[in-house]
C-alpha cells in the first residue's frame, strides 16, 4: 500500500504537476476535464486509465494527439470498464510471476464514461467489473445527455429536460422518465465503495477518491458534470451550475460502504429551491410557462422525498 | 506530420506522450517534462478565444480557486502562489473570473486584442457591497 | 517459477477442446479472459481447471458477454502480457466490434475459434459461417483439420502474433464437435520444450511500463485513418506470410510435423482438385486416394492460413490443374462461396485455363459424405473431359429437396 498523498488545503493541492494536459478539444468551460484534473491529481501514484467512447475520448486522444500523460487506452463505447479490467488482470498476473519492470509502484486503475456509456450502453460491462470486484474505480462523467452525439437523451436524463430524441414542442415537455439510480444499482452489487461527487465540492471529492484508491476492489464514483452545450448555459457558469446542483440537492453527495452503510458528506447550509438549478439552464426552459409549472412542483418534492429517503438510509445505519 | 506516409507511423496509431524515459510524471513538473510533440501540451488553442482573462497579482490571495477550477490546465500555480494563465492552452471560458473571490477580481475578461498593461493600468477599483 | 509442471505421455488421447486448453497451458498464457459458448467452452474451462490445480500461472477473468471478453483480452494485451481466449458462432458474432478494435490497435492476441453455425436458426453444430465472418476484421486465422493441429497452431500462433514485427491477433479454428469433442492421439510437447518454443512475451508498447506512458485506441479521422488501416494491410501482406513460414520451419525442426500455408495432397499431377477447409480437408483426401484408384487424377488443397490468404500459393498449385472444386461451409448470402471468389482472384489474369466450381456444404455440422465427395470428384471429372463446367457455377450437396444450383 502506497502512502496517500496529503491535501489539507487547496494552496497545497495547487502543487500537483497534473497528469492532464490542455489543449485537448473539449469545450470551453467543460466540467469534464476538472473531474478528470481532481480525480488524477488526488494521487501521485502511477495510473492505467481508460475511458469510454464519448466527449472525454474523442477529445483528448484525437491523432495525432493526447492529452494524457499517464498510459491510456479507449476501445469502444462500452467497455472502458472491462479494458482496465484487463490491464489489471495483467498487473496482478504479472506481480505474480514478477515480469514487472517496476515491481516497486502501486498503480492505480481508472476507467471513464460518460453517463452514455455508462447508463446504457455500457451497464452490463461495469456490473460485470463491479460483480467480480477487480481492483478499480469507475467514474461516471454524469452530464446526463449523449453530449458527444449531440444532445439525445439517456436513462440519465431527468423528467422533463428537452433532449434531441424527447424535445420539448407544442405538446411535450421533454423526457418524461425519471434519472435512473445508478448509485443504488451500484452499490447493490456490493462493492466495497461507491459515492456520488461533484466538481465544486473539491475536498469531498479528493476525500472519496483518495478513499477509492485506499480501497481494495472494485470503486465507483458518480461525478456531476455540468454541460455548458447541452444544458444550455454560459461556458463561465459551470461551477455555479454544479453549485446548484449540489446545494439544491438534485445531486446529493453521498457514500454507500460495502453496498450498505450510506453516509451523506455534504449538507448545504442554505438549500437552494429546484426552481432556481432548472431556470439557469436552457433545457428545462419550457417548464416554466403556465401548463408546465406543475413539473417544477413534482421536481421538488422529489428531491425532497430522495434526500429525505437518504437521511433515513444514514440514521438506520444498515 | 502533416505529410507523414503510412510506413512511418508507430503500429496501431500507439502515441507516446513523452520523448524518452521518465521516472516520476507526478513528481514532475510540466516545464521539466520532456514532452514529445504527440502531446497536447505541445499543441495551442489559443485561436479558440474571443475573451481571455487577465491577471492582476496585485490583488490576488493564491486562494487557488482559479487554478482548480480551470478545466483546461491553464492557470500555472507552482509554491502555492499563481503566477499567470498559460495563453497556449486557454480556451477563454471566463470560469477562472466567475470563482475569483477577490474585490476587486484579479481575474477579469477582456477582448483577445486587449493590451494586458493597459488593462492592469485602469482595472476596476473595489466594489461597494450593496447595504 | 511456483506452478506445477505436468508430466504428458509421448501421445496423449486429446479432443481438439483439450489440445488446445493444454497449449494454454503450456505457454502459461497471462491472462485468459473469456465467456463459455458451445463448442468452444471446455478450452477455457481447461484453462481454469488448470489454474485451479496449480498447473498454470495467470488470471482467469471469467466476465459477462464475448463481448467484455474479449474487451478484457484487449486492455489485458495492452498492458502488456500473453493473452488468449476461444468462443464460437453467436459468441464471436458479439465480438466483433472487438475483433477490429484488438487488429487496429496492433494487439497479440490468440483467440481460438471452434467453428459453429450463426443463428438463425439456432445451431450448436459445426460449420465456417463464424470463421467467414471474421475473415475482413484484420487477423491472422490459422485452420485446424483434427486435435493435433489445433494444439500445434495455438504455439505457432502465439509466436507469429506476438513477434514484435508482426504484432497481429491471430485465430485457430477448428471445427465444432468434429475436431473440438472428438478424441483422437495427440504428439505433445514436454512443458519446457512447448515453452521454449513460445518464449518469454516480450512487451512492446506496454501500458504497465510506468516510465513510457502510451495511448492506445487514438482517433483518426480522414486525414489519418487510411494511412494506419493500409500499414495494417501492408503488414499482414508482407511480414505476415514469412513470419509464419518461419514458425512452421522452426516448428517443424522441433517436431517433425511440417505445416504449409496451404496443405497439398496428391497435386503433383492432379487433373482435378477439391480446396476446403477443417476436418473436411481429410474426407477429402481420403477419397483422393479412392479416385485415383479408380483413374481419375484426384487431389486436395487444404487451406492452413486463411489470412493472410495464400493467394500466389493457390494460383501456382492449381494453375495446371484441369477442374477445381471451391468447398464453402457457410450460407453465400447472395453471392458466390468466399473460398470460390478467393480461388477466381488468385488465377484470374493468368495464364491457367483452370475450370471452377463452387459448392456449399455442410451448414449446421451437416455430414460431408465420401459419397458426396465421390460424386464431386466424377462431376469435376466430366467438367475436365468437356473442357467447361458442366453444371451451373454454385451447388449445394447433401441439402434435401429439389436441387439447388446458380451463377
Amino acid at each position: 500500500m502506497s502512502e496517500m498523498k496529503k491535501i489539507k488545503n487547496l494552496k497545497e493541492f495547487s502543487t500537483s504537476a497534473d497528469r492532464f494536459e490542455g489543449a485537448n478539444l473539449l469545450c470551453p468551460g467543460c466540467a469534464h476535464s476538472i473531474i478528470v484534473r481532481e480525480v488524477l491529481n488526488a494521487t501521485n501514484d502511477d495510473l492505467v486509465l481508460a475511458a469510454s467512447t464519448g466527449c472525454l475520448e474523442v477529445c483528448t486522444a484525437v491523432y495525432p494527439y493526447t492529452s494524457w500523460d499517464a498510459s491510456w487506452i479507449h476501445i469502444g463505447f462500452e467497455n472502458s470498464s472491462t479494458a482496465i479490467s484487463g490491464a489489471e488482470a495483467m498487473y496482478k498476473a504479472l506481480k505474480t510471476k514478477g515480469r514487472l519492470k517496476q515491481p516497486d509502484r502501486n498503480p492505480k486503475f481508472v476507467a471513464f464514461g460518460g453517463d452514455g456509456a455508462s447508463y446504457d450502453i455500457g451497464f452490463q460491462w461495469i456490473s460485470g467489473c463491479m460483480e467480480r470486484n477487480h481492483d478499480m474505480m469507475y467514474v461516471v462523467l454524469d452530464n446526463e445527455v449523449y453530449a458527444n452525439t449531440g444532445g439525445q437523451r439517456s436513462s440519465s436524463t431527468p423528467i422533463g429536460a428537452s433532449a434531441t430524441t424527447t424535445p420539448a414542442g407544442s405538446i411535450s415537455y421533454g423526457e418524461t422518465r425519471n434519472k435512473k439510480d445508478m448509485m443504488g444499482i451500484m452499490a447493490a452489487h456490493n462493492i466495497p465503495y461507491a459515492a456520488q461527487v461533484a466538481p465544486n465540492k473539491w475536498k469531498d471529492m479528493v476525500k472519496k477518491i483518495q478513499k477509492g484508491f485506499a480501497t481494495e476492489g472494485a470503486v465507483f464514483i458518480n461525478a456531476v458534470s455540468p454541460c455548458t452545450t447541452e444544458w444550455k448555459f454560459d461556458p463561465k457558469d459551470t461551477m455555479m451550475l454544479a453549485d446548484l446542483a449540489t446545494d439544491s440537492l438534485v445531486f446529493p453527495l453521498y457514500e454507500i460502504i460495502d453496498g450498505h452503510e450510506l453516509n451523506i458528506t455534504y449538507r448545504p447550509k442554505n438549500v437552494v429551491p429546484v426552481e432556481e438549478y432548472l431556470a439557469a439552464q436552457g433545457r428545462f426552459k419550457h417548464l416554466f410557462k403556465d401548463e408546465y409549472k406543475y413539473l417544477i412542483k413534482e421536481w421538488q418534492e422529489r428531491v425532497d422525498a430522495n434526500w429525505a429517503y437518504l437521511n433515513r438510509r444514514e440514521e438506520a445505519r444498515v | 506530420m502533416a505529410n507523414t506516409g503510412w510506413d512511418e507511423f508507430e503500429i496501431g496509431a500507439m502515441l507516446r506522450t513523452f520523448d524518452g524515459a521518465i521516472e516520476d510524471i507526478a513528481g514532475t513538473r510540466q516545464e521539466d517534462r520532456n514532452y514529445s510533440p504527440n502531446s497536447s501540451f505541445t499543441a495551442s488553442v489559443a485561436d479558440w478565444r474571443i475573451e481571455k482573462p487577465i491577471f492582476n497579482k496585485d490583488y490576488c490571495i493564491d486562494c487557488q480557486f482559479c487554478w482548480i477550477y480551470c478545466p483546461d490546465v491553464s492557470i500555472i500555480s507552482r509554491d502555492k502562489k499563481m503566477i499567470g494563465v498559460d495563453m497556449d492552452h486557454c480556451k477563454g471560458c471566463g470560469i477562472c473570473v466567475e470563482v475569483c473571490p477577490t474585490n476587486p477580481k484579479s481575474l477579469l475578461m477582456f477582448p483577445e486584442l486587449a493590451d494586458e498593461e493597459t488593462e492592469i493600468a485602469s482595472w476596476p477599483t473595489k466594489e461597494e457591497k450593496e447595504k | 517459477m511456483a506452478f506445477d509442471k505436468m508430466e504428458l505421455r509421448d501421445i496423449e488421447v486429446w479432443d481438439g477442446n483439450f489440445a488446445a486448453a493444454q497449449a494454454l497451458r503450456q505457454c502459461q498464457v497471462d491472462v485468459v479472459s473469456a465467456y463459455p459458448i458451445t463448442p468452444s467452452t471446455p478450452i477455457v474451462e481447461g484453462y481454469a481447471k488448470f489454474k485451479a490445480d496449480n498447473y498454470v500461472e495467470g488470471e482467469f477473468v471469467m466476465v459477462e458477454s464475448e463481448h467484455a471478453a474479449m474487451s478484457g483480452c484487449i486492455g489485458a494485451a495492452a498492458a502488456g502480457g500473453r493473452v488468449a481466449t476461444a468462443t464460437s458462432s453467436q459468441g464471436l458474432a458479439l465480438m466483433a466490434e472487438t475483433l477490429y478494435q484488438a487488429s487496429g490497435m496492433r494487439l497479440p492476441i490468440v483467440l481460438n475459434i471452434v467453428n459453429r453455425a450463426l443463428a438463425a436458426p439456432l445451431n450448436v453444430n459445426g460449420d465456417h459461417s463464424d470463421m467467414y465472418m471474421a475473415r475482413d476484421s484484420g487477423w491472422i486465422q490459422f485452420d485446424a483439420y483434427c486435435p493435433q493441429e489445433a494444439y500445434d497452431l495455438n504455439f505457432i500462433a502465439f509466436k507469429v502474433s506476438e513477434d514484435h514485427d508482426v504484432r497481429i491477433p491471430a485465430i485457430v479454428n477448428q471445427d465444432g464437435f468434429m475436431t473440438s469433442h472428438t478424441a483422437q492421439g495427440v504428439k505433445t510437447m514436454d512443458d519446457d520444450t512447448a515453452y521454449g518454443f513460445v518464449g518469454e512475451y516480450k512487451p512492446m508498447n506496454d501500458m504497465l511500463d510506468f516510465e513510457y506512458p502510451v495511448t492506445h485506441g487514438v482517433q483518426t479521422e480522414e486525414d489519418w485513418h487510411f494511412e494506419h488501416k493500409a500499414r495494417q494491410h501492408n503488414d499482414m501482406m508482407t511480414i505476415v506470410p514469412d513470419k509464419i513460414d518461419a514458425a512452421f520451419a522452426e516448428f517443424e525442426k522441433l517436431t517433425g510435423r511440417k505445416y504449409n500455408q496451404i496443405e497439398e495432397y496428391s497435386m503433383e499431377d492432379a487433373d482435378v482438385a477439391v480446396v476446403c477447409m477443417g476436418t473436411s480437408v481429410e474426407t477429402a483426401r481420403e477419397v483422393a486416394l479412392e479416385m485415383r484408384e479408380k483413374g481419375i487424377k484426384a487431389g486436395v488443397v487444404g487451406i492452413r492460413v486463411f489470412r493472410p490468404f495464400p493467394f500466389a500459393k493457390i494460383a501456382e498449385v492449381l494453375k495446371d490443374v484441369k477442374a477445381v472444386a471451391a468447398l464453402d461451409r457457410s450460407a453465400p448470402g447472395g453471392t458466390a462461396g468466399a473460398l470460390f471468389n478467393e480461388i477466381a482472384g488468385a488465377l484470374f489474369n493468368t495464364d491457367s485455363k483452370m475450370l471452377l466450381s463452387g459448392y456449399i456444404y455442410g451448414l449446421g455440422g451437416r455430414d460431408l459424405t465420401k459419397k458426396h465427395l465421390v460424386d464431386l470428384y466424377t462431376e469435376l471429372q466430366a467438367n475436365a473431359d468437356a473442357g467447361k463446367v458442366l453444371t451451373k457455377q454454385q451447388q449445394f450437396i447433401g441439402v434435401r429437396g429439389p436441387k439447388l444450383a446458380y451463377l
